[in-house]
Parts: C-alpha cells; structure tokens; sequence
C-alpha cells in the first residue's frame, strides 16, 4: 500500500500530477488518440471527431459554471457567435482560416463582457435566466441580419487549410480537433492550478469570504465568461465545420442542456469529469440505440422515427438520475474504483 | 386608435395565458425556493390530455375541462412525488438541473406519445366572436382574462385566509421555523406543485383553444419567464400581472416596430428589469447578511 506522500513545496502542491504512472498513461492516452485516425473506421473516427469537439465547448462551460460557479443556460449563444464568426469570414468573404479562428474565439469573448456586466449582480438562478434570454436574443440576431449571415439559409463552410496542409479529409480534420483539444484542456487544467484559478474556486465556494481575501470579484467574474466564451466560440467554429453548414437550427437550445448535462454527468467542478461526461454524453445516443434494437425490430424501428426525442429522454433521464443517485458523477465513481483497486482487499 | 386598442385587447389575452403561467413559477419558487423549468412543457402536456379527451368525446366541454384539470392535479402531484421529493435538502443547483431534465423529458415524450403536427382543440366553444365597441374578440379570449381575475382572486383569498395558505407563506419565510411549528414542508410542496400544474393546465387549455396544441407550446413557458421576472419571483400576484403587461408589450412592439422582435420583446424586458429591479415590480428584495 502507498504510504507516506509528502508535500514540502507549493510546486509540488500544484504540480498537473505528481505521479509517474498517470502521466505514463496520458501519454499512452495520447499516443493512441493521434494514431486513431488511422485505425478507425469513418463511422467510428466521427464519434472521435464529436466528443472532442463536444469536450472543447463543454471545457469552455466548465471554465464558467464548474469552476466559478455561474450558472450559464445560454452556452448555445457562444457557441453558435463562434460559428458564425468563422462562418462569415471564411466563407462568405474568403478570408484566410487564422482570422476565422481568431474572430471565433474573440468575437464572443467580446459579447460575452455585454452578457457579463450586467450579470455581474445577478446570482444563481437569476443568471441563469438572463443567459437564457440572452442566447434567444442572440439566435434572433443572427436570423434577421440576413445581409451578413444570410438569414436562415445559413452559410456553407467548407474545410479550412492553413500551415500548408488541408483539413479536407476527416483524418486531417480529427487531429486538428485532437490538436484543438489537448491545447484547450492543457489550457483548463493550467488555468486551474494558477492564481486565477483558485480565485475563481474561492468566487464559486463563498464569494463573500473571496471578497474579503481581496479577489476582485467583478473582474474574475468577467474573465470567467470571457475565457469561456472565447474557447466556446472556438468549439462552434469547429462543429460548424464538422457540419459543413452553420444555420440557427444547427445549434438548436438544446445544446445548452446537452453542455450542462455533460458537467454534470461527469462531476461538476472537475476537469476529469468533462472528458467523461462528454464521452458518455456523445455515446448515450448510440448505446440507446444498440440496447434499442436488442429489444426487437419495433423498438428499433421507434429509434429511426423518433431518434432526436429519444435522444432528449435519454439526457434528460441521464440528468434526473446522475443528480439523485451519483451527484459526484463519473468522476466519483471512477475515484472509487481506483481506490479499491489501491486498497484492495483493505477497504480503507 | 383602433388598431391599438385591438392590439392592447388581444395582448391582454396573450398576456393572460402568460399570467397564469407564471403565477405557477411564482406558486413554486415561493414554497420551494426553485425556477421550475418544466412549467410551459406541464402546459403542453396538459393541453394534450385535453386534446384527446376532446377527440374521444365531442361537444362536451365540461367534460373536457374537468379531465384536463384532474390530468393537471395528477400530473403535478407524480411529478412531486417521483422527482422532486427524493432530491429535497439537496443544492438549489441541481434541484433546478432536475427540473431541467425534467423538462427535456416531457417535451420528447409530448413527440413521442402525440405527434409533431399542430391540431386545433375543438371543445365547442370558444370561438364565437363577441363585440366589445368596435373590437371582435372571441369568447375564449374574454374567458382567459376572467380566468385570470379569479385566479388572482382566489391566491389572494388562499395566501390570506386558508390554513395551506398561511402555512405556504410560513415554509416561504423559513422552511425552519415552520418545520418546528409542526409544518409539513414535503405536503406544502406538494400542494404547490399541484396547484401549480393546475394553472399552468387551464393555461395550456386557453392556449390550445385560441391556438393550436402543438409540440412548441412548451414556448409558453419560456415566454412567462419575463412576467414572472417582471412580477417579482416571489410574488404569485405580482406574475399574473407581469404576464399582463409582457403580453401587451409583446404585442405592441409586434405591430409598431417590426413582428419579428414579438419573439425577444420578454427576453429584453427580463434583462432590462434584472439590471435595474432583480426582485421584480413586487418581489421582496433579498438582504445578503454575512
């Protein structure tokens, strides 16, 4: 059994992980995610394709609503500003992919402050809400200044090309997704061991006794919803091109849920969490389906009519359940398996 | 001049559907201390029940109305039962993220159990125009606002004679003190819940009658935010009103400005009001002591 772990120094304390083998298994993690493209095929490389994307937005979320503890109901609303601002851009007026990228990111990095301030005294449910009426408002821009993004025709966008090297195909399409991920969750994890990260806890856990160590609430919080926004915006640039067509329908509220249910799935408040909750989130469909068409032809047959709805059961029971039966969620019952694998056959 | 007062007239209607709608967030965050996202797909779901009972015996609306409302009592007291009472004494965050899912849920399986096309409820009656000066209103219009007025009616009387009543406003004021004065807060709970589906049904009803039922009825509840914000979350009067006056401005700035801002109109009035009044026309304010 492991014993006498001992932390002199605050690098220690911070460190990613103090701890050879899980790094040895990142590293493995990563090795086998940039030779997947290779080895998997087109059906199941897309699945790899979407829960990276999905885990980059969820990521972005998680910056706002696990870390600080905002509760953020508009999530669809960056999302969908960061598509349109590669969208435009790049499609319609052909500039290069850099400046998508950068406008996807900043344009709703920008909005976001918009949202910010007048959020920063509203707490709890009461941002939830303004950030609820603030994606409606959003998606009703967006169709009615049809002259730059053409209404509810919506915009094609085709693969991007930069460095020299096109993303036409899907294997050079999943490893700027994978490439996109790992920045963006290197990103996450290292904000969160840096002084704005443990502000942004203290904000979330009581931001009175925050007050009074002198974090600087307003500020922290605005960052917050800015680092969000911008790396939500960079995931829906990506899905609109995984897309290939960004309309308001492709980023239907829904996927606000979805992002909440992925945090909460996973554990909320935890960077772990994010990858399995979007891993669990993008698979649910599937492995509703699959245990679907175990039960016989009609049962499947309901899947193909009614594939969208089950799909929104599914979150939403997944949802209900993981808070009344696991509210730790993956996370906690991942923790748990690998301290009875440590401990074994001891239980503490 | 008539054309605003037509305007104003059916915005009062709208408005009225809204009211009611929202008096049922205000009825739930006031015993419970939570938004309950689910409220506009409980409409639906009520106005479906409707539907079908109206499909199955035509011409009777009685008959129609008093399923709809039993529905609506049913409804409310499983949903408090099944899901909400095991996550009592949990974070308001995920009670409210349970509500969520909830509304998920039921919105799919509206598509799932009905289908996705809209359909007029016929209850045979309703329809008839009725002439107020110059203005052609229909009766189920006229019905809605009176509806309305009773139901405020009736949750003034409630809050301030009935026993549930007072015992609601005691486990609003401290959950607590009310427990040790030998309050049920689980059967407050659900009473609130209850009563709470049941004017969200008779909403939903209106709302069919002078629409159509349609899978996006659930809109009904987004659209009842802004009154209940505008209203005060804690104050199940003050939301009928807000409904009122959300509806009217909705469509005021449909037929002055331009229609397609009716759609947002309650969503700026929400972000206007939580800058300037976050508790609302009659809400109380909240007094953080640390």
């Amino acid at each position: 059994m492991r014993s006498g772990h001992f932390k002199e120094r605050t690098e220690q304390l911070i460190v990613l992980s103090d701890s050879a083998p899980v790094w040895a298994w990142s590293a493995v993690l990563v090795v086998a995610l940039a030779a997947a493209p290779y080895l998997l095929n087109a059906y199941l490389l897309s699945f790899v394709v979407l829960i990276l994307i999905t885990a980059t937005g969820a990521l972005g979320l998680h910056l706002l609503t696990g870390r600080t503890g905002l509760i953020s109901l508009g999530h669809v609303g960056f999302l969908l500003l960061g598509a349109y601002a590669y969208a435009v851009p790049v499609a319609k007026y052909g500039l290069s992919p850099f400046v998508g990228f950068a406008l996807a990111g900043t344009a709703p990095a920008l909005v976001s402050v918009l949202v910010g301030i007048p959020s920063l005294r509203l707490k709890g449910l009461y941002l939830a809400i303004t950030t609820l009426a603030f994606s409606f408002i959003i998606a009703h821009l967006v169709l009615q200044m049809s002259w730059l993004t053409n209404g509810a025709r919506g915009i094609q966008v085709p693969r991007p090309e930069m460095f020299g090297i096109s993303f036409d195909s899907d294997i050079r399409f999943a490893q700027l997704c994978l490439f996109v991920a790992t920045i963006t969750l290197f990103g996450v994890l290292n904000i969160e061991r840096s002084r704005v990260g443990r502000a942004l806890m203290a904000v979330r856990d009581n931001d009175i006794a925050a007050r009074t160590m002198g974090i600087n609430l307003q500020a922290y919080k605005l960052r917050a919803f800015m680092t969000s926004a911008f790396v939500s915006g960079i995931a829906g640039a990506l899905f609109g091109i995984y897309l290939s067509f960004v309309t308001v329908e492709g980023f239907p509220f829904l996927m606000s849920i979805e992002a909440l249910a992925i945090l909460i799935v996973g554990g909320l408040g935890s960077t772990l969490g994010v990858v399995f909750g979007s891993i669990f989130i993008v698979l649910l469909p599937e492995v509703g389906r699959t245990a679907l068409s175990l039960l016989g032809e009609n049962a499947a047959k309901l899947f193909s009519t009614g594939a969208n709805e089950l799909r929104s059961v599914l979150y939403g029971v997944a949802i209900i359940l993981f808070l009344r039966f696991e509210p730790r969620g993956l996370v906690g019952l991942w923790g748990d398996r690998k301290r009875l694998w440590v401990n074994w056959p001891l239980r503490f | 001049m008539q054309y605003l007062l037509d305007q104003v007239i059916s915005g009062i209607a709208v408005g009225a559907i809204y009211g009611l709608v929202a008096m049922g967030f205000a009825l739930i965050y006031k015993a419970t201390g939570l938004v309950n996202f689910a409220q506009g797909e409980m409409s639906m779901i009520t106005a479906y029940i409707a539907w079908s009972i109206a499909g199955t015996v035509s011409g009777n609306p009685w008959l129609v109305v008093g399923g709809a409302l039993a529905a609506s009592v049913v409804l409310g007291l499983a949903i408090e039962r099944v899901v909400m009472r095991p996550m009592l004494g949990e974070p308001v965050f995920a009670t409210v993220m349970v509500t969520i899912g909830l509304a998920v849920v039921l919105r799919s399986a509206t598509l799932l159990i009905w289908d996705a096309y809209p359909h007029a409820l016929d209850i045979g009656a309703g329809r008839e125009i009725v002439h107020i000066g110059d203005t052609g209103v229909r009766s189920a219009q006229l019905a809605v606002m009176a509806t309305l007025l009773l139901a405020l009616g009736a949750f003034w009387a409630f809050f301030r004679y009935s026993r549930i009543g007072k015992a609601m406003r005691a486990v609003a004021a401290d959950e607590r003190a009310a427990k040790l004065m030998g309050i049920s807060a689980a059967r407050i709970h659900a009473v609130a819940w209850t009563a709470s589906s049941v004017i969200a049904g008779i909403a939903g009803v209106f709302s069919a009658l002078l629409y159509d039922v349609s899978p996006n009825m659930f809109h009904v509840g987004l659209k009842s935010f802004p009154a209940t914000i505008l209203g005060g979350l804690d104050s199940v009067l003050g939301s009928g009103f807000g409904g009122v006056i959300i509806g009217v401005a909705e469509n005021l700035a449909a037929g002055y400005l331009a229609p397609s801002v009716k759609e947002i109109t309650g969503f700026i009035v929400i972000i206007a009001m939580l800058m300037i009044r976050p508790f609302g026309l009659f809400g109380e304010r909240e007094i953080e002591r640390v």
